[in-house]
Parts: C-alpha cells; structure tokens; sequence
C-alpha cells in the first residue's frame, strides 16, 4: 500500500510538474488553448485529501475549467479512493488592492469520477431501469469560494492565489431541500486550495 | 502561520472537511454491541415495548418528527427496519445515527440496499456491526439479517439461511422470535430461489413475527404460519410499536 501511495504523489507532482513545463517561454506570446495556464492544488473538498491538476483560463481569468486528480489514503478515509474530477468556475468580480488580486465571488460546478468496482457509471445489468436514479461513481457538485493572489518573481508566477470553496454534494444538496432542518450547514464541506498561474 | 494551522485543525475537528463522500470516518463504531450492552445491562423488565421504524431515504425531517413522537412512547428501544441512506454516504450515515440517538435509548439498524451502495458494507459494519446479529432479550429473540439478494447480484446466499437456521434454532428460555431484514421475501430484490426455504425455516422455527421495509408501505399478513409486516417509509408519517409481555405480543401502527 505504501508504494502505491508513493506513485501516486508522484503522479500528483507530475501532474503538476508538467502543467508548469507545458508552458512555453516567453509568457507573453499567445498560448494555443489547450496549454494550461495555471495549476491547481487541493486539500479535501469530496474528490480525495489532497487533488492536482492543470487549469485552463478564459476572459481574464473570469470562467475558468480545471481538471484533477484525487487522492485520499487509508491513513485519513479508512479506504483508498482516486478520483478525476472537471471543474467549471466562473469568477465575475476583480478587486485590486495593495499588490492582491482578490475574486470575491466564484460559483462553479464540478463532477468527480471516483475509480473502482465499488462504484458504478453506468446501472448494472442486475438492476432495472431507473432501480437508481443516481450513479455511485458520478458525483456532481455546486461549488461557491472567492480567492485572493499575489505576483510570486522569484518562482515566475504570474499570479499565486489561495482559495476556499464551500462544496455542496449532489447528496448533500438533494437530501438539504428535502430535509432543510436536519442538513441545515451541512449542506457545505470546506476545500482549500492553491493555484499558481503562469 | 500557527493561526491558520490552529484554524485548519479547528475545521478538521469540526467535519468540515471531506476527503471522499463515501469515507471511512466519524466516532459512531460498534453501535449495535454498545445498544445490546445497554439493553442487557438494565434491569430486565418482564413487560417491554419496542417501535420499528421504516425506510428514512430522503425523508429525514419527517423521521425527525417521527422521533418527537416517540419520545411520548415511552420504548426501551429502537429498530430502524434499513435504507437509513439514499445514496449510502457516510454523511447520511451520520444523519441517520445522529436522528436515532435524539431518542436516548438503544437502537439497532437492518442493512438496507441503499445503505449498501458504494463502500455502505464497510460503512456499515464500522458503524453498526455485522449484518447478521441476534439478541434475546426479556425471553424473546431478536434476529437481524441482510436480504438485499439484488444489490450484490444475486450471490445465492443472500439472505444467508446457513446462519440463520443456526440463530433460529431452539432455546428453552425464548418465548418470541421476531425477524428483521429489509426486502421481504417475494419482493423481486429477494432471491426468488431463496424464498420458499426462509418461509419455510421461520413456520419451522416458530417464528411470530417476520418485519420489513423496503416496499414504503404498511402491510400485515399472515402466511405459512408466520405473520408478515412490512413498514411504511418515513416519508408516510407512521411506524409500529410492539407490546410484549411474556407471550402476549400485541403490534401497533402510530400515524404522527
């Protein structure tokens, strides 16, 4: 198990590692979309204890998509989940001040895959039609955050920005506007997170 | 700096982190041992009075109501008869626990198909113990076990009669066997090869009173000698409250 959790931080770093490497110098020329223009990194936020992956921005950085990949080990979920997961984020507002670039508003939605035979995509052939309306490895999700950056020189950061989203489940939000009074604020859980961008 | 670790420790300790939906976590384990462990360790009552509670799914504020109404019940102690979850996540987990525990008295939880979703088997079994448990208490027998034959495919030993004729069998001191499991058998989540050797291991073994859920709606028949009562979910606004004394069963249905 330890070594499959070694290859898989490895596989985080790389991920990361070649999201920065795709970048071809000088910054300032025009990119083809599909470089990535910052990297992403997360703790919690139901796709693993920690996530990674490149991030594609658009319009100054207001819609923004990402594409991760998650990891939580057995030490800290009691079982070993991966997951990838696609987010689409949109951050209308910019506010300048002091050298921090701060985006007090991001709603976003994302929708995870997590790996495995305990989960399923697509219903199983020994259920009927409809038997379940939801599917154990899809998990879609609402997200809102805001963040805040600053120019990072020495390590040729364009932007270095932290992060908070509050992360609404499809279980979450499904089981809040049936059950207001008994989810009440646990209809969020909190994820954290750094982006770097180039 | 040791501002903000203090604040991520603080929001660590206080839930409001997830690392998976159907993660591994939370303090409720072992609860079915620590809710036998307080029902026979009281003093033993000649006279009891448990509820059986349905399917709670998506319905959790109604089954909030349903436990306000049982505290005017005055029960020694609670079955919820399983599908506690919708999508079998440990949050829904913890919902269904936390509901549970307003009643301050012991409670004990069927596997439901719902609630076996994902890693629910796992989920489960740390949160509540085996599947397959049995009691006896004031001289009736309570006997649980998992008969979601569908959610894993049919297997052939779901539910599992090898176990099951072992906690049926006879004992001088039982004056009642009752069964829990959720999908009744019949139903077509219940291994049709399976049916016919249940009903006829509980007319054998003197079973009263066979209970489950599953179908979201109350019935009570009799078959084969053995009396087949299927619970409303939550969501109907009922559950069922059983008087024993001694050999006097008498089974009630309270609509709040």
């Amino acid at each position: 198990m330890a070594a499959h959790g070694g290859l898989r931080a490895s596989l985080l770093a790389a991920l990361l590692l070649a999201a920065r490497e795709a970048r071809p110098e000088p910054a300032h020329e025009a990119s083809p979309w599909y470089v990535p223009d910052h990297a992403a990194m997360q703790l919690a936020g139901a796709i693993g204890f920690l996530s990674a992956g490149p991030g594609w921005s658009f319009r100054d950085d207001t819609v923004e998509t990402a594409l991760l990949v998650g990891w939580a080990p057995p030490a800290l979920a009691g079982e070993d989940f991966v997951t990838f997961t696609l987010k689409g984020q949109w951050r209308p507002f910019r506010l300048d001040a002091a050298g921090w670039s701060v985006r007090p508003l991001m709603v976003g939605a994302m929708l995870s895959y997590t790996v495995g035979d305990d989960y399923f995509a697509g219903l199983p052939s020994r259920y009927d039609r409809g038997y379940y309306w939801f599917r154990t490895a899809l998990r879609p999700a609402l997200l809102l955050g805001a963040s805040a950056g600053r120019p990072v020189e020495a390590l040729n950061l364009r932007l270095m920005e932290g992060y908070f989203e509050l992360v609404a489940t499809d279980y979450r939000l499904v089981q809040f506007v049936r059950n207001p009074a008994t989810v009440n604020v646990e209809l969020f859980t909190l994820a954290l997170g750094v982006k770097l961008r180039f | 700096m040791r501002v903000w670790v203090t604040l991520l420790l603080v929001c660590a300790g206080c839930g409001a982190f997830e690392f998976h939906p159907y993660e591994l976590r939370g303090t409720h384990r072992d609860l079915h041992a620590r809710s036998l462990e307080r029902l026979l360790g009281a003093e033993p009552k000649q006279a009891f009075r448990f509820a059986v509670v349905g399917d709670m799914q998506l319905f959790l504020d109604d089954s909030a109501a349903a436990m306000r109404d049982l505290e005017q019940r005055g029960v020694d102690f609670v079955v919820q008869m399983g599908d506690l979850t919708e999508f079998g996540s440990t949050q829904e987990y913890e919902w269904g626990v936390e509901l549970l525990s307003r009643l301050k008295v012991p409670f004990f939880v069927v596997m439901g198909n719902h609630d076996a979703l994902g890693m629910g088997q796992k989920l489960y079994r740390r949160t509540f113990g085996p599947e397959s448990f049995s009691f006896t208490y004031s001289g009736t027998r309570f006997v649980f076990f998992d008969s979601n034959s569908r959610e894993y495919g049919f297997p052939g030993d779901i539910p599992d009669l090898q176990w099951l004729k072992t906690a049926l069998a006879p004992e001088p001191a039982v004056h009642n066997t009752f069964t829990f499991s959720h999908v009744p058998p019949g139903n077509g989540d219940f291994d049709d090869a399976l049916v016919e050797p249940l009903v006829k291991l509980q007319q054998k073994e003197g079973v009263a009173i066979s209970f489950h859920g599953h179908v979201h709606q109350y019935h009570d028949v009799q078959a084969h000698g053995v009396r087949y009562i299927t619970t409303d979910s939550m969501k109907g606004r009922s559950y069922l409250w059983v008087d024993v004394d001694g050999t006097s069963v008498q089974v009630r249905r309270a609509t709040f």
